[in-house]
């Protein structure tokens, strides 16, 4: 091969490498403001809710802001769940989110965007996120499930759904009061199994 | 500009090729950067790989465009080709594929509400180009009166696969965001017709293929390449599968009526079964390669060599995705193992495509 050809060739080989390895340490070394504020953690009041021996517990960030690398910063809602076992056998869970709000909005949690702040969250809350769709809780362990939400404007109450139970969802209601976001109530909601 | 008309001349139906090889990388390295920390750099790799087939798709849309208004006579030409013709699906593919890149990569460049946006203008444009170029090619087929046992080779299954890649971003798209909106139905209806198209052309055009393998001499050094397609339509089913229970999983576990506990058991039977026959085709090719066309020092510098890159990834995707259902350690090395291989393969391939382009043999194409 000529030098020329090798040169172009070495170009476009290294050119995802060059683009990418950068973008990485300036995202990961946090040139990139992104704001992260923990407004609460269930496990830090005991306020976690129990059902058949599982205990769920979650920490909740309403404000995460993360920002595209050509468009101006978005906030995210941002929980992080955390399943205990206190069952003496190991369990199996699929869990799903749905988020709600006024207007009738509602929609699932957005994975990706959950894939790009895993790392920054993972770190900050020292726990690791599970990426399969389903996993199991060995007896007395805790596994932790990061969830992304988009943010709709001028939000002031909404309520998201977990649906890790066979027979309930988990509803965790939250609502704005003086400026500061507060969980009211959580409720499990049985499951409708009817054919109609 | 005499130069510029010569390339637009001979720009064949084959580059969308070079596209889809670049942007699979992008997927096989975003689901890569999950398995562990040390891999989290990966998903910027991802982004790089994304912009580089972002700017070789636009560069090559254009004399691949052009020469249908400029050069009629030669696209007919490559249409009436046993063996070219089918690849002029490869630039509808790379629509879609730059979709899906933008459906998972593009949040983190223009954020959530554009990207996906975007992407449903690729899956649009590149199902129109996929189903129009799936009914002329079977036309031109049917209705060819030349067409011979000799003639069949892996490349016939380019068209079927194309049609099995649309409801890969249509389910991506019900996914992320779609899935609570009115063009929901549109997205599933159009996925599912794509995808009955597709399956059944592969299993159709896999037997008239397997039947010129057994009773005939297997194809010249020049198509070797194009058995390594014969892993892509069960991996691109397995990654339909899997994206499509997430789908019904993110709508709180009913989709269209779908309910994702009576679905999840029987599509990881499925998903397994289909990726193994897509493990035993690479074994095959493998085998193929080393013991024949290397052994007779038949496999010579080819444009066609891109037929390695986009099948392997498609199938170490197909591992990336499974391994969030089954098996995930075992599944998850293996993913970092094929992540790696691709990325040689795909390092080798761009060496040999500009070596090939040194030889001047862009502008004299074999028929």
């Amino acid at each position: 091969m000529k030098t020329r050809s090798i040169i172009i060739a070495l170009a476009i080989v290294l050119t995802p490498f060059i683009i990418g390895i950068p973008l990485f340490l300036v995202k990961s070394g946090g040139a990139i403001h992104e704001e992260a504020n923990f407004i609460s953690d269930t496990r830090k009041n005991n306020k976690g809710i129990t059902y058949k021996g599982i205990k769920v517990d979650w920490t909740f960030c309403p404000d995460w802001e993360y920002k595209p690398l050509f468009f101006h910063a978005e906030e995210y809602l941002v929980f992080m769940f955390h399943y205990s076992n206190d069952n003496e056998y190991n369990v199996q869970v699929m869990p799903s989110y749905m988020f709600a709000s006024p207007h009738n909005r509602r929609y699932s949690a957005n994975e990706e965007i959950s894939m790009y702040i895993e790392n920054a969250l993972e770190n900050k809350l020292k726990a690791e996120d599970q990426t399969p769709i389903t996993f199991e809780i060995p007896s007395n362990a805790t596994k932790h499930y990061i969830v992304t939400f988009e943010k709709p404007h001028s939000l002031d109450n909404f309520y998201v759904d977990v649906d890790v139970f066979r027979d309930v969802t988990l509803r965790l209601h939250y609502k704005k009061e003086d400026g500061e976001w507060s969980n009211y109530s959580n409720e499990l909601i049985r499951k409708y199994k009817g054919r109609g | 500009m005499a130069m510029f008309k010569k390339i637009v001349k001979n720009f064949g139906p084959e580059w969308g090729a070079a596209v889809m090889g670049t942007a699979a990388i992008c997927i096989t390295m975003q689901l890569s950067s999950e398995v562990a920390r040390p891999f989290s750099f990966l998903l910027y790799v991802g982004l790089g790989f994304y912009l580089l087939a972002t700017v070789m798709f636009v560069t090559f849309l254009i004399p691949w465009t052009l020469r249908f208004f400029m050069y009629p006579e030669e696209i007919k030409k490559d249409l009436h080709h046993p063996i070219r013709g089918n690849f002029f699906p490869t630039m509808p593919i790379s629509f879609i594929l730059a979709g899906t890149g933008t459906n998972k990569l593009g949040p983190m460049l223009f954020g959530p509400w554009f990207a996906y946006h975007l992407s449903i203008v690729f899956f649009f444009l590149g199902a129109v180009g996929i189903f129009t170029f799936g009914y002329l090619l079977v036309r031109i087929q049917f209705l060819h009166k030349d067409v011979r046992l000799e003639h069949a080779n892996f490349s016939w299954f380019i068209p079927p696969v194309s049609h099995l890649i649309i409801p890969v971003l249509g389910v991506c798209s019900l996914d992320v965001y779609w899935a609570e909106t009115s063009l929901a139905p549109v997205l599933f209806i159009i996925s599912m017709i794509a995808l009955g198209v597709g399956f059944f052309n592969f299993l159709f055009v896999g037997a008239a293929i397997w039947h010129r393998y057994i009773y005939h001499i297997i194809p010249q050094g020049r198509l070797a390449p194009t058995v390594m397609v014969g892993i892509a339509p069960t991996a691109i089913i397995v990654i339909f599968l899997i994206k499509f229970i997430q789908a019904i999983e993110a709508s709180q576990g009913t989709l269209f009526g779908i309910n994702f506990m009576s679905m999840f058991s029987p599509i990881k039977i499925i998903a397994s079964i289909l990726w193994g026959f897509s493990f035993w085709w690479l074994i095959l090719v493998t085998i193929l390669l080393f013991t024949h066309y290397v052994k007779i020092k038949d496999h010579p510098l080819e444009f066609g060599w891109w037929a390695y890159t986009f099948p392997f990834e498609a199938f170490a995707v197909a591992t990336g995705l499974l391994a969030a259902c089954v098996a995930s350690h075992f599944l998850y090395g293996m993913l970092i193992i094929l992540n790696t291989l691709a990325v040689i393969i795909w390092i080798t391939v761009v060496f040999g495509t500009i070596k090939w382009l040194e030889s001047g043999a862009f502008l004299k194409p074999q028929h």
